[in-house]
């Protein structure tokens, strides 16, 4: 039973992952659906009741029925890297790719479904509370009076994209920003913005979550850090990460999390304040791990690789069909 | 009529810098010019911020 592995070619976090499976002899078939089609190839028939596919990319082939899980790490757009592409061609081959993928009995990380419902803020943040996390004050408002009532109530605030994306045409960022005191709120009419009181934070978290495995790492705000720089991935600082504990009643929460919103990984940021409660930020259905683990020896990649080699599709939705896998000699 | 939030906008750090290693897809892995994995050398990996969070993303927001 094969892994399969959906990303860009320079995707060297899952070549971790897929060191690790090199190992073990589970058979992998990496591809990105951007190359659909041509260097990704596929078919599928329904016929006499039942359904068959296959995939090929890179000389190998593989049955669709043949898939233990699917990773859905950094995958492009379906044919987007071909020589005519065209938004009619990429419809087609998005329809054809993960219909055919969600017709096997293949387990996912994440599925598609999940994945695009958690990339939702507005829905992190309700789940979160849901599920026992402290979450900070937040607003997500296009009434500029709304947010100044808002600033009256919490005078700390930032401010972050409610999508998290970033602006391109020119690309810009927009990094979690503080938002200085008698600032004019007037532009919030022009797009919904999301304010949130600010956490003093000690401390910034990562919690990664691997099927029900946790890593947490920790790394110290330092004392001589600019106050105003409020974005770990923007503020400049030489302090490492180092793996913490997970506390047990964040763990419980985090697990709720996942199980309702039926991810199998998910990056959880927090910010720990003086007092040591970790604030729920938000959390990455398909967070960046191996920065983590560079500094910290946690083995994320190795818990990634366990849980797409774990026992296959359940054989009542898997189609019965012959299972196989060809690599190149 | 800009958006509020585009106010704390600035210019993307790009990603796009030459590395120093290549797609192999006989290992489905990328390799250095030596031949060694480029995902075990950490040294590499940390220099280019490779595996970092990437604000600013064109394709990837969900970091």
């Amino acid at each position: 039973m094969t892994v399969l592995i959906l990303t860009c070619e320079q995707d060297v976090t899952a070549d971790m992952v897929v060191a690790r499976l090199d190992g073990t002899g589970v058979p992998v078939v990496r591809l990105d659906p951007a190359d659909l089609p041509g260097g990704v190839a596929l078919s599928g028939e329904y016929v006499h009741g039942t359904f068959r596919g296959h995939l090929s990319a890179g000389g190998r082939l593989v049955s669709m029925s043949a898939l233990r899980s699917v990773w859905v790490r950094r995958p492009g757009v379906p044919a987007t890297r071909v020589a005519e592409a065209s938004a009619w061609l990429t419809e087609e081959s998005t329809q054809a790719f993960y219909g055919m993928l969600r017709s096997t009995g293949a387990r996912w990380m994440n599925h598609p479904d999940a994945a695009r419902r958690a990339r939702h803020k507005p829905w992190q943040l309700h789940l979160a509370q849901r599920s026992g996390l402290p979450v900070p004050a937040t607003t997500i408002t296009t009434f500029p009076q709304a947010a100044r009532d808002f600033a009256e109530r919490f005078p700390d605030l930032v401010v972050k994209p409610v999508s998290g994306a970033h602006p391109q045409e020119p690309p810009r960022a927009v990094p979690t920003s503080r938002v200085a005191p008698e600032t004019d709120f007037s532009a919030v009419a022009f797009g919904p913005t999301l304010l949130q009181r600010r956490v003093a934070k000690r401390a910034d978290i990562r919690l990664t979550c691997v099927g029900d495995r946790l890593f947490a790492a920790r790394k110290p705000v330092g004392p001589d850090a600019d106050p105003d720089e409020v974005d770990v991935r923007f503020a400049v600082s030489t302090a490492p990460w180092h793996p913490v504990e997970t506390p047990p009643r964040i763990a419980a929460s985090v697990h709720r999390y996942l199980q309702d919103a039926q991810l199998a990984y998910g990056a959880f940021d927090f910010a720990e304040d003086a007092d040591g409660i970790w604030w729920f930020l938000e959390c990455n259905q398909s967070g960046q791990f191996g920065f983590v683990e560079i500094e910290t020896n946690q083995p994320i990649a190795g818990a990634v690789a366990d849980w797409l080699s774990a026992p296959g599709p359940d054989p009542a939705i898997s189609n019965g069909q012959l299972h196989f896998t060809e690599c190149p000699g | 009529m800009r958006p509020f939030a585009l106010n704390y906008a600035r210019p993307a750090q790009e990603l796009e810098a030459s590395v120093p290693y290549a797609y192999d897809s006989r290992l489905q892995l990328n390799v250095l010019p030596d031949g060694r994995i480029a995902a075990h050398d950490y040294a590499v990996l940390r220099e280019l911020g490779a595996t970092t969070s990437t604000a600013g993303s064109k394709t990837h927001f969900d970091d």
